[in-house]
């Protein structure tokens, strides 16, 4: 890092004059030309309401969206992990069935669009694991009041099926681009660490578990830390099959009030909220990484 | 090296055997489903799954965030009157026929309109209300039009929601109007209140109450609706227990007078608007 002064200078100036000038001007129109009575009174309700029959505080209908989304992301991301590590290992493993295996997954994952893949494994597979591990049957007999863990897991219980087939899709989608992640993480490594633990004697997987998996996941922790931000905006793919997070929450609620811009506004917002904070995570993982580096 | 490739030889028939003897096996379980009636499974459940799409004021979400309208009473009193515990599965509309055919839920309550191409796909009851097309346009793109006629040209564009009967009542009644089809109602509202169209075709009541509460820019051409539509529940394929079931539940609560008093508390009034907003 070396330090350079920070000097405003006249064009830095007008450059801002102009980017305030274009927003002013498109707010201006956007506030006049369209034909659209604002109205946000409605909108603190869905973000927080009092429940006049059990006199509590509820989180309204967008934040029970932003809570399925945060669940949703959390599950996918961790099943994603389990996924790419294994699909990581694969590709450089030294067995050519595995390498194709893993290459075959990541090479259909990444070149199929994401929605077209929600499809086919949401109509297809989704209900066929479902039916198949008895979760289906499941959903019927339990009761959200009896199971409050369960809930706070997973969400509703009766929306278990369909949030369940969320987390696979968004897991096996994710989980092509973190087997990329920990391939590169693994080639990173010298190849010094391998010939160094075979002569300490260790063999191929005691090498990878002890040598070389914990130095390539402290390499790739940034990149990884990064497509946990990008799992929680792929989240919102999901509302077209119907799984209930934010995007189809205000969806929803748009068909019903038709308060259009004040909903996209807020919803764009609590997106905001709940991935800005992980970028500034990221920035300061990585700067502490690059620190060790420099030592 | 013949030893190798005799193994190799009988474990490819080993495979398929097996598979050709799974399909058969499959088979025969898909019969015995067949014979299971939707019926059966929902009192096995204790469960009624019901689709729907959220579509005012056939279903949607009031302030506390429970769901209301015609369709959620009339889904609610179906499962009462089975004796089961009811389930809403809000569900995209462009995607609520795949969702009930791969058994997402038992049956679509939700405005459905009977049509001889969803016919093909799915059963549907008996016709348990009507709703009609109506026409609402916009003062500053379409003024003094009193007619279909008068909309029925290119330079007229027209806004409908995707499959949706307005889409088709839009194509059969305006086939030389231009049509933007929007896969979400308020986005179709928005464009007509902005004048980038010069009408929207919608089931009534919608384009009343457009007509209510935005006086100074939209107007209704036509006085009466265009067309009568058949709304009917929609189940899956060979399924007679349950059409049965459901034919003869219309019958005994139309019968009644329910269904009407219901379809005027949420068609013909506005006491509910509270409710929602």
């Amino acid at each position: 890092m070396n330090n350079t002064h920070k000097r405003i200078t006249s064009l830095d100036i007008l450059l801002l004059a102009v980017i305030i000038g274009v927003l002013s001007t498109l707010s201006y129109h956007i506030v006049t030309q369209l034909n659209y009575h604002w109205n946000w009174s409605v909108i603190p309700n869905y973000i927080i309401r009092y429940d006049q029959v059990t006199e509590t505080w509820k989180a309204g209908q967008l934040t029970q969206g932003l809570l399925v989304t945060l669940r949703l992301s959390v599950w996918s991301i961790i099943f994603a992990l389990i996924i790419g590590t294994v699909m990581g290992i694969f590709r450089v493993s030294s067995r050519p069935l595995y390498r194709m295996i893993s290459s075959s997954y990541v090479g259909l994952i990444r070149n199929i669009p994401p929605l077209v893949l929600i499809f086919i494994f949401y109509y297809f597979l989704g209900d066929q694991l479902m039916n198949l591990t008895g979760i289906t049957e499941l959903s019927y007999s339990l009761d959200d009041k009896d199971f409050p863990f369960l809930t706070f897991l997973f969400g509703p219980i009766e929306q278990l099926p369909a949030f369940l087939s969320g987390v696979l899709t968004m897991s096996l989608f994710e989980g092509a681009y973190i087997t990329e992640i920990v391939r590169a993480g693994i080639e990173s490594i010298d190849v010094e660490q391998w010939e160094a633990s075979k002569a300490l004697g260790f063999n191929r997987r005691k090498q990878f578990i002890y040598i070389i998996l914990p130095q390539a996941f402290s390499q790739s922790l940034p990149t990884l830390a990064g497509q946990f931000i990008s799992t929680i905006k792929d989240s919102s793919i999901v509302s077209v099959i119907s799984i209930q997070e934010l995007t189809f929450a205000g969806q929803e609620l748009m068909s019903a009030t038709y308060r259009t811009f004040e909903i996209w506004s807020v919803v764009i917002v609590l997106y905001f909220l709940l991935t800005f904070p992980c970028s500034l995570a990221v920035r300061a993982l990585e700067k502490k990484m690059n620190r060790h580096k420099s030592l | 090296m013949t030893l190798w490739r005799t193994i190799n030889t009988g474990l490819a028939a080993v495979i398929l055997i097996i598979g050709v003897s799974t399909a058969v096996w499959a088979g025969n379980v898909r019969q015995n489903l067949a014979q299971e009636s939707t019926l059966e499974t929902i009192q096995k459940n204790q469960t009624l799954r019901v689709g729907f799409s959220t579509f005012k004021p056939w279903a949607m979400k009031d302030k506390n965030g429970d769901f209301i309208g015609f369709e959620i009473d009339v889904a609610k009193r179906l499962a009462e009157d089975m004796g089961v515990k009811i389930r809403f599965i809000p569900t995209k509309w462009d995607g609520i026929i795949p969702a009930l055919l791969t058994g997402k839920f038992d049956i679509i309550i939700g405005g459905m309109g009977i049509t001889p191409k969803r016919n093909l796909k799915v059963n549907f009851s008996d016709p348990y209300e009507f709703t009609g097309m109506s026409i609402i346009a916009s003062k500053s793109a379409a003024s003094g039009k009193k007619s279909l006629a008068d909309f029925n040209n290119p330079a007229t564009n027209v806004s409908v929601r995707l499959g949706t009967t307005a889409e088709k009542a839009a194509q059969n009644f305006l086939p030389k109007a231009t049509l933007l089809k929007f896969s979400d109602e308020a986005a179709s509202i928005q464009e007509l209140l902005n004048g980038r169209v010069a009408c929207l075709i919608a089931s009534n009541p919608l384009p009343s109450n457009l007509a209510q509460k935005y006086p100074e820019k939209l107007y209704l051409p036509l006085k009466d609706d265009f067309t009568k539509e058949p709304i009917g529940f929609a189940i899956r394929k060979s399924d007679p227990d349950f059409l049965n079931y459901l034919n003869n539940w219309i019958k005994v609560t139309n019968s009644e007078g329910w269904l009407e008093s219901r379809f005027n508390y949420w068609f013909k009034t506005a006491q509910w608007e509270s409710l929602v907003e």
